[in-house]
């Protein structure tokens, strides 16, 4: 497996969520309806916290194991 | 921000995830480092609440009150032509604005009222896709109607401090303000909506929001 590899997944899984929470979110606004944001915060806003949050993991545990993320973001 | 803003930002936000999605080796350099921070970090957190606050905006207009059909009888009292039904003569004579007719007097002007308010909409919320929502004409208010929220405009006001009505018993000024006389009560303004005791004669302005 590519050293990278891990990283490079990470970094799709966060990108997965957080473009789908975003897709929700314009949705969303097109959609005037009260429900709409409620569906913004619970599902929209949960899902782009999620792949932030990721994100900020997949960087942490990348610099705390440097070695095994020399090919993507947080590991050079 | 205007909503279109904010959802072309949105849709560009998710654009460039998606580039990182495709090729996160673009993540190597340094440029993709800082890339790759503002796509999944910065974006994404900015178009949430710059969409959350203009969703918190929308939900002051009119329109969205609206458009819940419980409402409908309500908004059709604004259009009531009838200068002694209240909320009608609020909302044609611009005395509140008319895209925020309903939250101008349904918000308490005390220190966390728009929070309040906000509050009291998600329970709307859950009522109305939860719970058992009540018929238009049987809705009423949490608390009875506070003056302060008339008083927020009208003191001070000339037609209010030196209106005849309201002076013709010294006790009635200073009752009003203090909020033991309500603005609304029997035989001042109370007729505000009145949703379900229209009756068939009242008639309705075409014009208007």
């Amino acid at each position: 497996m590519h050293p990278g590899g891990s990283m490079e997944r990470r970094l799709r899984i966060s990108g997965i969520m957080v473009i789908t929470g975003l897709l929700v979110e314009a949705l969303c606004l097109a959609w005037s309806q009260p429900i709409a944001f409620v569906v913004l915060v619970c599902i929209g806003g949960a899902l782009i916290g999620l792949g932030v949050l990721f994100f900020l993991y997949s960087l942490l545990s990348a610099s705390s194991h440097p070695a095994s993320s020399s090919g993507a973001a947080a590991g050079k | 921000m205007p909503t279109f803003a904010i959802v072309i930002l949105v849709l560009f936000s998710a654009a460039l995830a998606g580039v990182l999605v495709v090729r996160p080796a673009i993540t190597v350099s340094r440029a993709g480092k800082i890339l790759a921070f503002g796509v999944l970090f910065f974006l994404p957190l900015f178009s949430l609440v710059a969409g959350m606050e203009n969703e918190m905006q929308r939900s002051e207009s009119t329109a969205f009150c609206l458009s819940c059909h419980i409402m409908e009888p309500y908004g059709k009292s604004l259009h009531i032509d009838d200068p002694s039904y209240l909320a009608g003569a609020h909302f044609q004579n611009h005395r509140v604005p008319a895209d925020e007719a309903c939250y101008t007097c349904h918000t308490n002007y005390a220190m966390f009222g728009t929070v309040k308010a906000k509050f009291g909409g998600l329970r709307h919320l859950y009522v109305y896709y939860l719970g058992k929502p009540p018929l238009p004409e049987n809705i009423k208010l949490y608390e009875p109607f506070n003056n302060r929220e008339c008083l927020h405009c009208h003191l001070g006001a000339r037609s209010f401090e030196a209106g005849a009505t309201h002076n013709a018993d010294p006790a009635t000024l200073p009752a009003i303000k203090a909020n033991t006389l309500s603005c609304v009560s029997s035989g001042c303004h109370d007729s505000v909506h009145n949703v379900g005791h229209w009756g068939d004669k009242v008639k309705f302005w075409n014009g208007g929001s």
